[in-house]
């Protein structure tokens, strides 16, 4: 199972890793990842790899990702290429009329790529009084909600419970749900 | 025994430095070496071991403190990113002669690509030139195994031994093995001896042919005795293709070959690049006709075997001659080696549409609310026509809004303001000049510097961003700061303000920058009085960097669209992440994602369209 995080400096893009980290070992499998830290945190394009299973290698080649969790829009679409045939985004978007341009639509049919959007910001500026530190954590719940990658709604729970800062734990699960919540169902 | 846990690379690095039983480790920061020492710390702390453990003000004092504690039989290390070597590279150089008493590890990060550095640089051939021992690892696991043996082989051959981790080991999270702490039970036991310990022309007589002695015998052992890090994997069938590879590329081509299941490919893996095991390579290459080379970033490998016209590498051009390389140059690499046609990446439909939607990525700003912007803006309201040397910190990203005219390396801010007034004295013309410099870089390598202008009578004001943290590589301490790493550790904060008279500046004031106009003020007595008095004038930026989260008070803004004319002004000039220009209206707007409400930017608007919201003031 091979992971991109994309996003920008500062969105929390680390904790993500570790939580998938964190099942991954529950589960008795090797893990393998690459983060960014230093200059290119301050804000700017943030993109960590992280793969879990029998690899060498930190790095994602492109087009050989499973799931693309992607924390700002135009990161996103700049990172679409690391998806493999038939493999899944989950994409916090904030202009939704961006994802309808034809060429990215054509792009998604040809890779038979799934992509699930969720107005992550607006989600948090109705429900959590707007504190978009909780991306992180709505973005894996809407992993699960959306049933992309093999992770369970509870082992994600379990982990953010675990992994998160005492202080913010219940926000924490709070956005997890409200994540899960945006696509199970549906 | 064994215990495996997920470490990032740099913290695999700091345990087998605590586990190797080293009694002192000192660093000065620098992506991607950061997270090394402050590991080194937890972990001490955690395994209960005595080691020493420091931030340095810059790395040649770094080197030289934990050199000279390993004269005396311990244990020890250095730490520092690979621009960092140059600034040790004199006691480097020195070092190497020396026939040690304790074993003396140089980590050296390098950073190909690069991601957070001001060169490409690669450690390797450093190790060349000063004629060391250096290792260079493919992963976490094997960075911390080589720790141990880097110290083993530094103490069997009484020299200084390298390693060089690249920044996707640095910065890799992977499952690594821990163990327990080697206790050495060394005491310091410094035995006097002027051949080995001064470095006089005599003495080199004897060392440095001595020293050639010893590489010739650490070549031997890589040839023979360190197959855990230097071994070939045969092709399961006949190969077309042999690859020499080394650090992390070495692991992106076992998974690529898993991947392709190919059995044409023969690999030999080289984690000992200096001295090369010229046997071992040459002996590959008698036996593959088509040859590949991997490595980060320069030629190293290549450049010590004797004939290298088979080669396809980096000499030739083949691999490319700079930047990193990733899974998928890799991949086309070896399939272009091979004959094979390289698989079109298949993305016109993604690349037209990025291009159509204007999507670009998005360069590192400074923080909101980050105090060096409002000094910034102070600093060009007061002396618009400046010039602007600056230095390396995170204000170097006032770039961005033109603040910035020039960076070196560190310490250059003020070495450049130096070259600014004589190239501009000697014309007879009194040219404003603004040095800018973190608190960090000032006792880095800014003090020399400013005692050079002030003994030479160089008038230019010089800023100093005094955000108390080294805050570009991580918001370590410095001496500005005075905390320590370990437990119980106490320091000595050192002000600024003494430091500065003490080197001979009559003008010094401190000022607030999110008070520009106040700040501008200052600016503009400071530049009338380095005129007047042909010296430098200091101007203290003192606010505390957004990552220490101070509180402080918040002013709720809003952008007025009847005042806002959308000139731009404010993202051209100020340039903050909460404040952008929207291109549909035409005007400026709050983006409160990012916004922190430190209020700076209503003083910046010309035409008073930025406003406290009313009843919202804190
Ligand atoms: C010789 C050298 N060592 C280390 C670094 C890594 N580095 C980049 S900026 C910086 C320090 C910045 O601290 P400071 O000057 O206080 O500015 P701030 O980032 O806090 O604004 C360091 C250590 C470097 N670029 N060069």
């Amino acid at each position: 199972m091979q992971y991109i995080i994309v996003g920008l400096g500062g969105q929390g893009i680390l904790f993500t890793s570790r939580v998938l980290g964190h099942i991954a070992v529950s589960r008795g499998e090797r893990v393998m990842g690459s983060e960014v830290h230093g200059m290119a945190q301050r804000g700017g394009s943030v993109i960590s790899h992280f793969k879990v299973g029998d690899y060498s290698s930190p790095l994602v080649l492109t087009g050989a990702a499973d799931l693309l969790l992607s924390f700002d829009q135009n990161e996103g679409i700049r990172n679409l290429h690391f998806l493999r045939k038939g493999g899944a985004a989950i994409l916090n978007v904030h202009a939704p009329e961006a994802m309808e341009n034809p060429h990215i639509k054509s792009f998604l049919a040809e890779r038979q790529i799934k992509a699930f959007c969720l107005p992550g910001y607006d989600i948090l500026r109705e429900k959590m009084e707007g504190r978009f530190l909780f991306m992180n954590a709505l973005i894996l719940g809407a992993m699960c909600g959306a049933g992309a990658g093999t992770l369970s709604i509870e082992e994600v729970r379990k982990a953010v419970e675990k992994l998160a800062p005492a202080k913010f734990r219940g926000d924490n699960l709070k956005a997890v749900d409200l994540g899960y919540e945006h696509f199970a169902g549906k | 025994m064994g215990n495996k846990v997920i470490l990032l690379g740099n913290e695999a690095i700091a345990r087998g430095i605590v586990e190797a039983g080293c009694d002192v480790a000192v660093a000065y920061p620098g992506t991607p070496s950061s997270e090394i020492l402050p590991a080194v710390a937890k972990y001490a702390d955690e395994l209960g071991t005595r080691t020493a453990v420091e931030w340095a003000v810059n790395e040649k004092v770094a080197f030289e403190v934990a050199a000279t504690a390993s004269f005396t039989g311990k244990r020890t290390c250095a730490i520092m990113k690979q621009v960092g070597l140059n600034v040790a590279a004199d006691p480097l150089m020195s070092v190497a002669h020396f026939d040690l008493a304790g074993g003396f590890l140089i980590v050296s990060a390098d950073d190909p690509g690069p991601h957070s550095s001001q060169t490409e640089q690669d450690s390797r051939y450093f190790a060349m030139f000063a004629k060391v021992p250096c290792f260079d690892p493919a992963s976490a696991q094997e960075a911390k195994d080589m720790v141990f043996d880097a110290f083993d082989l530094s103490e069997k051959y009484h020299m200084p031994v390298m390693l060089r981790p690249a920044v996707r080991v640095d910065h890799c999270r992977q499952d690594v093995e821990t163990g327990e702490v080697r206790d050495l039970a060394r005491k310091a036991d410094f035995k006097k001896d002027i051949r080995r310990w001064v470095c006089l022309p005599a003495h080199v007589k004897i060392n440095h042919p001595q020293l050639n002695a010893k590489l010739d015998s650490v070549r031997e052992d890589f040839e023979t005795a360190f197959g855990r890090y230097n071994f070939e994997i045969p092709a399961t069938g006949k190969a077309r293709i042999g690859i020499i590879a080394s650090g992390v590329s070495f692991s992106i081509v076992m998974d690529l070959l898993k991947e392709w299941k190919r059995e044409d490919v023969a690999i030999l893996k080289i984690g000992t690049p200096h001295p090369l095991p010229v046997k071992m390579v040459e002996d590959f290459m008698a036996r593959h006709d088509n040859l590949l080379v991997l490595e980060e970033t320069y030629p190293v490998i290549e450049m010590q075997l004797p004939n290298r016209t088979k080669l396809k590498g980096r000499w030739n051009g083949f691999v490319p001659r700079a930047g990193e390389l990733l899974p998928e140059v890799i991949r086309d690499l070896i399939l272009k080696a091979l004959g094979e046609p390289v698989p079109d990446e298949g993305v016109p439909e993604l690349k037209a549409a990025i291009e159509e939607m204007k999507v670009t990525p998005k360069p590192p700003m400074l923080c909101p609310g980050c105090p060096h912007r409002a000094s910034f803006f102070a600093m060009r309201k007061a002396l618009p026509t400046g010039i602007y040397p600056s230095d390396i910190g995170c204000y170097t990203l006032g770039v961005n809004q033109r603040d910035v005219d020039t960076t070196i390396d560190m310490g250059a801010s003020l070495t450049s303001a130096s070259g600014f007034y004589l190239a501009y004295k000697t014309d007879g013309k009194d040219q404003p000049v603004v040095a800018t410099i973190g608190d960090s870089t000032f006792f880095h390598m800014g003090i020399l510097g400013l005692a050079n202008a002030v003994y030479n009578r160089h008038a230019f004001v010089l800023a100093i961003l005094d955000n108390s943290i080294t805050a570009m590589t991580g918001g370590q301490s410095n001496p500005n700061v005075g905390e320590k790493l370990r437990q119980g550790d106490e320091g000595r904060r050192i002000e600024i303000e003494p430091v500065v008279r003490g080197c001979g500046v009559s003008f010094v004031k401190v000022a607030e920058p999110y008070d520009t106009a106040d700040s501008a003020e200052v600016f503009k007595e400071a530049w009338e009085h380095a005129k007047a008095n042909r010296e430098p004038a200091v101007v203290i930026l003192r606010h505390p960097c957004m990552l220490l989260r101070q509180k402080q008070a918040r002013v709720k803004v809003r952008v007025n669209p009847d005042k806002c004319i959308g000139c731009k002004y404010c993202t051209n000039f100020f340039n903050c992440p909460g404040l952008p220009f929207d291109e549909g209206a035409k005007k400026a707007r709050i983006d409160e994602r990012f916004c922190v409400q430190c209020g700076v930017c209503i003083q910046v608007c010309p035409h008073g369209a930025i406003e406290a919201v009313e009843g919202e003031e804190a």
